[in-house]
């Protein structure tokens, strides 16, 4: 499987989020010579919370208040668990969040949406998108996807990845733009990962990446 | 959802029964080799409690593992005159992390069994399963090369078919039509009905074998 990228969007001080932001991005994406692809992408992010038996009762304890759900747009048949405390990825198909529900042990509370646009660029496939609660308008984060197709290890793509952000960088600062954009590294080798990329890759950088949009957010 | 009925077998009269089943099914029988956890939500985890059971595949080159969730039995008067049970059930094959993942969202294992045997797959009107297996406890945790059978002398029988909302009708009717095959060996009911084992077996495996010249396909 190709190796992919995720990068986040950091505004600069006193600077928000907009969707004219993101436009601007598109366009500098569309600068390079990329050609924009027919179809739209979604990743869906969700927040699960333990449920306790009696709700009166005090929260349920010893449970993990992280688990987050993943469906990943180049993946519609699977669906992953991740536990970041315990550093756990669980790869399922994509009927486990019926079980989920059916068990009614967790509820699913918070769901987000990473959609957007896709662009090849050469070997590159480009995807931008908005980050945000699903239902609902507001702008979360932006982030973009950078695949390179000829490669599957991550370390053989790394400098090729770094030349490439290192251009986008400086594209970005050349527009002006109000932030830049930074690389959401996971570590992949705390939850037993390979060198070889696989959805299970895409999946933690999906959960890396949302932190860092949050914490982007509050600060 | 699915359609389920279950009877018992003496083990004397398993060979018996596989030559019957390859004669009814016409396919080769499927090893089944499988390492099955029962896991129960902890205390106060949940709405309600609830079950869910991790099931490895040993027959395979490589283990591969589903988890697992049946809901409870159909109600209402149709349900209650079929022969057979209707259950919602959800499978989804999971990374063989799965059981470090159940204990780390808050269940426990309640009990763990090593079921071994044999099962036919083939298609009567729908695609139904037969399998037949002995059930093997383990002595120590997770130590399936010591297991030893449950109920000795003695192997269950299962018989499933997938099944949905519009159709589970025609899916008990063609579950129960083929356990009526079956009827000289063994008695199939609903889980939870038991029927103990059927007076003619012996006979009926008698005649079996010899027909066969005694030999298991």
């Amino acid at each position: 499987m190709p190796v992919k990228w995720l990068m986040h969007w950091q505004p600069n001080q006193g600077s928000t989020l907009s969707s004219q932001v993101l436009a601007e991005v598109c366009q500098c994406v569309e600068g390079f010579g990329a050609a924009a692809k027919d179809r739209k992408w979604r990743t869906t992010l969700t927040f699960y919370r333990p449920m306790a038996r009696d709700s009166a009762a005090a929260p349920v304890s010893d449970v993990p208040r992280d688990l987050l759900g993943i469906a990943l747009h180049d993946r519609p048949s699977a669906y992953f668990f991740i536990l970041r405390h315990h550093r756990i990825i669980l790869q399922a198909d994509a009927n486990v969040q019926l079980l989920m529900d059916k068990l009614q042990s967790y509820k699913a509370r918070v769901v987000l949406h990473f959609e957007g646009s896709q662009y090849q660029l050469g070997d590159f496939q480009l995807r931008v998108g908005k980050c945000g609660p699903s239902m609902s308008e507001t702008l979360r984060g932006i982030m973009m996807e950078v695949e390179y197709l000829p490669l599957s290890s991550i370390e053989k793509s790394r400098p090729i990845m770094e030349a490439f952000f290192d251009i986008w960088h400086e594209t970005i600062t050349k527009a002006s733009l109000p932030g830049h954009f930074v690389i959401s590294d996971s570590n992949f080798s705390d939850y037993g990962l390979q060198d070889y990329y696989s959805p299970q890759h895409t999946s933690l950088q999906y959960a890396t990446c949302i932190a860092q949009l949050m914490s982007a957010g509050r600060s | 959802m699915e359609c389920v009925v279950q009877g018992i077998i003496e083990t004397q009269h398993v060979e018996a029964l596989q030559i019957l089943l390859q004669g009814l099914c016409g396919v080769p029988k499927d090893r089944v080799r499988v390492h099955e956890f029962c896991l129960k939500s902890g205390p106060n985890l949940g709405v309600v409690p609830s079950e869910v059971r991790l099931l490895c595949d040993l027959a395979q080159p490589t283990p591969t593992w589903t988890v697992r969730h049946a809901g409870g039995a159909m109600r209402g008067a149709g349900a209650e005159q079929l022969s057979v049970l209707v259950r919602s059930v959800v499978e989804s094959k999971v990374s063989n992390n799965a059981l470090r993942f159940f204990y780390a969202v808050g269940y426990k294992l309640d009990h763990e069994l090593l079921k071994i045997g044999f099962a036919f797959r083939f298609q009567r009107v729908v695609p139904i399963t037969v399998t037949v297996t002995s059930a093997n406890r383990m002595p120590r945790l997770h130590a399936i090369d010591d297991a030893v059978p449950l109920t000795p002398g003695i192997q269950l029988v299962e018989i499933t078919a997938p099944a949905a909302g519009d159709n589970y009708n025609e899916v008990a009717a063609a579950v129960s039509s083929f356990c009526e095959y079956l009827v000289p060996l063994l008695h199939l009911s609903k889980p939870g009905v038991s029927t103990g084992i059927v007076p003619t077996a012996a006979a009926a495996a008698s005649s079996l074998l010899s027909n066969s010249g005694g030999k298991a396909i």
